[in-house]
């Protein structure tokens, strides 16, 4: 057992921190900042173009994903080290998403060599369409329906807090193509282009919107959306997996992405965060940090902060190994958010007033950084799965416990 | 135009279906302010706000029955 980096490894790490200290302009974290209400698809811009070049010649992208596929065939801890790099200076090069696993996993070979390449490369993105308005922790109950026509499915219905819809190519969509089986039963995924006729997109602002979050905001996006499909008709070649088969497909993709640098370092950026604050030469940090209470409470943010990492460095090693990963990523999922609300209520404290004051605000800390790090922290509670749904997950796939009965329609998120 | 089943407010569905706007990724947008709607049933139901739709998926019984 090795808690650590390899020398390999920490060179890798310290080739990937200087690469970032010589390329990464504020200019190309303004263009890919996931937050600002720019409508381009993350990465497609001049400056993240280039970026996407330069670190795949360097055979930075898409580290763990198969050779064949575009990819490195190499290791996943690798792969965590130079997208947890990237995250900490603003840009996410991760293709964070369900998508990218559920294609490995359930694709037809020519799904895999169309889209692995493409999503490695930043080319496409896709947006997760689970949620409706009736169907949210009871995700079964959907009801955006495709119906089989010929060679076609058409779709009718619509989609709840279809994050980044706006700034997406393709819409990795769950709906029902058995009406008369039961609920997790005649559900099936499709893949396909956001500009397919019949869909459109009517945005939802969060409590993030006005102000806007400041750069480095953990779950900062001031805009989510309602994604509607009028007759929306698109070939039978967009499913993913079986016919029928898409609760399968679905909850393995959600699962498997709990896993890496872009979940963990939701929750532990935050801790980073103070911590630098406290030791810069701000007069309010350097006060702080002489505080006593300030100190203890810090440290022990930290050591549960630790908490997050050790798990995510399970399921990473658990996934590497080909393991059955079923209830860790859950786990995970309850920890890193409710602390990440424990660690957002404390720096406010710590902060006083000045703390909750937003951004663009005189006297506001950090831009407000912290104060919208507030209300993204309870954010994460609910988004991908809430935390009473993944607790539901331990109790019956981790502890062997039965289903309760208002459970039993409680689903994968 | 039809009526909101939750306040009874006239909604202009062709605005709610309107497009006025296009996406980075290709996708029509429509303006959120104009009034949204519902796959409720196999139908589609409007919405003068999202406020109204929320009471409505909540209990929709509650208004399909008061519309008779
Ligand atoms: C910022 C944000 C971004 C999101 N992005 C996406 C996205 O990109 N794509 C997507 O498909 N969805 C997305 N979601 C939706 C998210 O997955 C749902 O909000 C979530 O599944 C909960 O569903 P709901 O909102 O309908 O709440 P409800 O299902 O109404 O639940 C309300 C509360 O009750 C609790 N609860 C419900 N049932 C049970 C139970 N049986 N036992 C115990 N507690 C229960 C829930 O945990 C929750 O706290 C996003 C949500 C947010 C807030
Ligand atoms: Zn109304």
């Amino acid at each position: 057992m090795n808690f650590g980096y390899s020398p390999e490894q920490e060179a890798l790490r310290s080739e990937v921190q200087t690469f970032i200290r010589d390329n990464v302009t504020d200019e190309l974290v303004e263009e890919m900042d996931i937050h600002s209400g720019t409508d381009r698809p993350r990465g497609r811009g001049p400056l993240g173009q280039a970026l996407y070049r330069q670190i795949g010649e360097r055979g930075w992208l898409g580290i763990a994903y198969p050779s064949e596929y575009g990819g490195q065939g190499g290791s996943r801890i690798d792969q965590y080290i130079v997208e947890e790099e990237f995250l900490r200076a603003g840009i996410q090069i991760s293709m964070i998403g369900s998508g990218a696993p559920a294609i490995l996993a359930a694709g037809t070979e020519e799904q895999k060599r169309y889209y692995i390449p493409r999503l490695i490369r930043g080319e496409v993105s896709f947006c997760l369409g689970f949620t409706e308005p009736h169907a949210g922790a009871d995700l079964a109950n959907l009801r955006c329906s495709a119906v089989r026509d010929g060679d076609e499915f058409v779709i009718n219905g619509q989609k709840m807090y279809t994050t980044s819809a706006h700034v997406s190519t393709h819409i990795y969509l769950m709906a029902r193509t058995d009406r008369t089986a039961s609920k997790h039963k005649g559900i099936s995924i499709f893949i396909f282009p956001m500009d397919t006729p019949g869909l459109t997109v009517r945005p939802l602002w969060t409590i993030q919107n006005n102000p806007s979050a400041p750069k480095f905001t953990t779950y900062g996006a001031a805009r989510t959306n309602e994604v509607f499909f009028d007759d929306v008709r698109i070939p039978a070649s967009a499913l993913l997996g079986e016919e029928n088969d898409g609760w399968r497909v679905g909850s393995m993709g959600l699962n498997l992405d709990r896993v890496g640098a872009g979940r963990y370092l939701i929750s532990v950026r935050r801790d980073e965060d103070i911590i630098n604050f406290l030791k810069s030469d701000e007069a309010l940090g350097a006060r702080l940090s002489e505080s006593e209470v300030v100190r203890d409470k810090v440290a022990e943010l930290w050591t549960e902060a630790q908490v997050c990492r050790l798990m995510t460095m399970r399921s990473m090693s658990i996934v590497e190994r080909g393991g059955a990963f079923s209830y860790e990523g859950s786990a995970e999922k309850v920890w890193a958010p409710e602390h990440g609300v424990r660690i957002s209520e404390s720096i406010m404290q710590m902060l006083g007033p000045h703390g909750s004051l937003l951004r663009g605000s005189p006297h506001s800390v950090q831009d407000g950084l912290y104060a919208h790090n507030v209300m993204g922290s309870f954010q994460s509670g609910i988004n991908h799965g809430s935390v009473q749904i993944m607790r539901d997950q331990v109790a019956r796939r981790g502890l062997g416990m039965p289903s309760s009965r208002g459970n039993k329609a409680a689903g994968v998120k | 135009m039809t009526k909101c089943p939750v306040c009874g407010a006239e909604v202009d569905v062709a605005a709610i279906k309107a497009q006025t706007g296009t996406t980075g990724g290709g996708a029509r947008e429509m303006d959120p302010r104009a009034g949204t709607r519902q796959f409720h049933d196999g139908q589609w139901f409007y919405f003068d706000t999202i406020e109204c739709r929320n009471n409505f998926t909540m209990q929709p019984d509650r208004y399909l029955s008061g519309q008779g």
